[in-house]
């Protein structure tokens, strides 16, 4: 099985990387630190998992070289390929652009609410529970940073799965209309 | 089902309505901090200040505290005399390919695999190194990187570049190596062309500064200002000579952060650990091989047939030859090597400046190959240009001031 860690970049998503696999990866509070892809291994109950963490990319539409390889990434996965979308949590409805893009074309998902204490500071209120309830998926708050919500990452990585964007739409109620700002 | 980009909008506007609540917003301290320091008007003079900082801190705890105030004690005083007293085989060339002149009485003119091959890389370039990565480590966690890039993008754009191109520059102060794969966040392949070849030519590592800052600290200013200068003017060459975009960006500029002393400690950890990795074996490589080449006559031979060249063109000793030779394996040895040549001040700096703007190290030349043999031939067409032509002004220079 192979977890692919993707998200815009600056969220966190080698931090959670290092956090999985234990591995060191560099982490900066600045967008395009991973440049490459980069490796690592977890295991859960003693199967092999391998992680991968994905340069940040804003959207499936590469602009610049690092995000070519995060699109290749994806595009090149075979069977079993998971991916966790990691987001900014004070910055939820940009990450959730590019989650619904990966959606769309079929990849089983989770979605980890990183920085979830930025929010918080924010007063940003996310009701995780409806997002679940949403997308059918597991959605888990996180602060990499500090660990926080790996442990739960961990677990329902086998709960993964893909979303029909149709059924999420008649979830919320149909997307015509003008509510658009 | 694949959504149109609106669509897609709508649906998280959706999404959105139903699962979060944006309470009200208070400008913290942490904001105003941060805005501050991406104004022009504070946010320069703060640059400044921050940049001045760095390069303080690194010279006094790299230079005067580590490297004079104890290991340059501990080489000289104890280690060389004591390997040069009990190596065995004074004269023979083993004795002269590891330890060295059994004259010398400093590690940098012994040029052994075991004097010079260890001073260099354990007692000048290691704490240069480590204080680089530190301080950087801690720019980087705190997030201001992205806010130098946003003061300095309008002097970047004359050279085809934006702001954040002050990323893989300031890497590379540290090791041109992971610079050159940093170039990749730039968009496109005219942009990256430019700032590999001007990292690959213009910056010098922290190797280098830290040896530069034991070997030339009272002229080490006019190396890298010239240094400084020649990647402005041949950013603006290239930036009108190579056809391509140079778009804008529109940056996330992250707020202020802690840093955690765990992921601090983990990165300079890595990043030094790194360094004497890939850089150590280098060094000693490099002193074996100009040792051999000296013991086998190519260097005296090499430095006869340039000569010509170094002596008319650059006006430098012959015997630079041999550092030349050495650079293409580790710059700061070369340096390191050129400070035993006997020569004049101004000699020197054309010395320190050729070194550092020829060929870049091995280990960088694998890298830039890695991203594509087209732009490295056309990068190192560029340094053969650069090297004739700038090195060959800088001859000039001084032979106009009539010191040359």
């Amino acid at each position: 099985m192979k977890v692919l860690l993707m998200g815009h970049p600056n969220v966190g998503k080698s931090a959670v990387f290092n956090r999985l696999t234990g591995a060191n990866v560099i982490e900066s509070n600045y967008p395009g630190t991973t440049v490459d892809y980069t490796k690592g291994y977890m295991r859960i109950k003693g199967e092999d998992i391998t992680v991968v963490d994905v340069p940040g990319t804003f959207s499936l539409e590469p602009k610049d070289k690092a995000e070519e390889v995060a699109v290749k990434m994806l595009e090149e996965e075979e069977e079993g390929t998971v991916v966790i979308c990691v987001i900014d949590s004070s910055k939820i409805e940009r990450g959730l652009y590019l989650a619904l893009e990966i959606m769309e074309r079929g990849y089983p998902v989770m979605l980890a609410l990183n920085m979830w204490d930025v929010a918080e500071d924010k007063n940003i209120d996310i009701d995780v529970e409806k997002l679940r309830k949403i997308f059918g998926i597991p959605v888990i708050p996180t602060v990499a940073i500090s660990g926080e919500g790996i442990g739960e990452l961990v677990k329902k990585i086998k709960e993964t799965r893909p979303v029909e964007v149709d059924k999420i739409i008649k979830k919320v109620g149909g997307i015509d209309g003008t509510n658009r700002r | 089902m694949e959504l149109t980009v609106d669509k897609r909008w709508n649906l998280i506007e959706r999404i959105s309505k139903e699962t979060v609540t944006f309470g009200r917003y208070r400008h913290t301290l942490k904001d105003a901090i941060g805005e501050l320091t991406v104004k022009p008007l504070m946010g320069i003079p703060v640059a400044i200040a921050v940049l001045y900082g760095f390069w303080s801190v690194f010279c006094s705890f790299a230079g005067t505290l580590c490297t004079d105030g104890f290991l340059v004690k501990l080489f000289d005083a104890r280690w060389l005399p004591w390997i040069q007293a009990n190596f065995p085989g004074k004269g023979s060339w083993l004795y002269y390919i590891l330890v060295g002149d059994p004259l010398a009485d400093n590690c940098f003119e012994a040029f052994g695999v075991l004097t010079s091959g260890l001073f260099v890389p354990f007692g000048v370039v290691l704490p240069a190194v480590f204080i680089f990565y530190l301080m950087l480590t801690l720019l980087e966690d705190i997030g201001y990187m992205p806010r130098l890039a946003v003061l300095i993008d309008t002097v970047l754009h004359k050279i085809g570049l934006h702001g954040y191109a002050i990323v893989p520059t300031i890497l590379s102060l540290g090791c041109n190596v992971p610079a050159v794969t940093a170039t990749r966040i730039l968009e496109t392949k005219k942009q990256r062309f430019i700032m590999m070849t001007l990292l690959a030519i213009f910056i010098p590592c922290g190797a280098q500064l830290g040896i530069m800052q034991e070997v030339i600290p009272d002229t080490m200013g006019l190396v890298l200002l010239y240094l400084l200068i020649g990647y402005f003017i041949f950013g603006f060459v290239l930036n009108k000579a190579i056809p391509g975009r140079c778009p804008e960006i529109l940056i996330d500029v992250p707020s202020y952060q802690m840093p955690t002393r765990r992921n601090v400690e983990r990165k300079v950890w890595m990043r030094t650990s790194g360094f004497l990795k890939t850089a150590v074996p280098f060094v000693l490589l490099g002193c074996l091989v100009v040792n051999v080449l000296y013991l086998a006559g190519v260097i005296s031979w090499l430095g006869d047939v340039f000569s010509p060249i170094f002596i008319s063109w650059f006006g430098v000793p012959k015997a630079t030859v041999g550092p030349l030779i050495a650079a293409f394996l580790r710059k700061d040895l070369a340096v390191a090597q050129l400070s035993a040549i006997e020569m004049t001040k101004y000699q020197m700096i054309t010395s320190v400046v050729l070194v550092s703007i020829y060929f870049p190290c091995v280990a960088t030349f694998v890298m830039m190959l890695k991203e594509g043999w087209r732009e490295l031939l056309g990068s190192l067409g560029v340094l053969v240009a650069v090297v004739f032509l700038y090195g060959g002004l800088l001859h000039l220079i001084w032979t106009l001031m009539g010191v040359g």
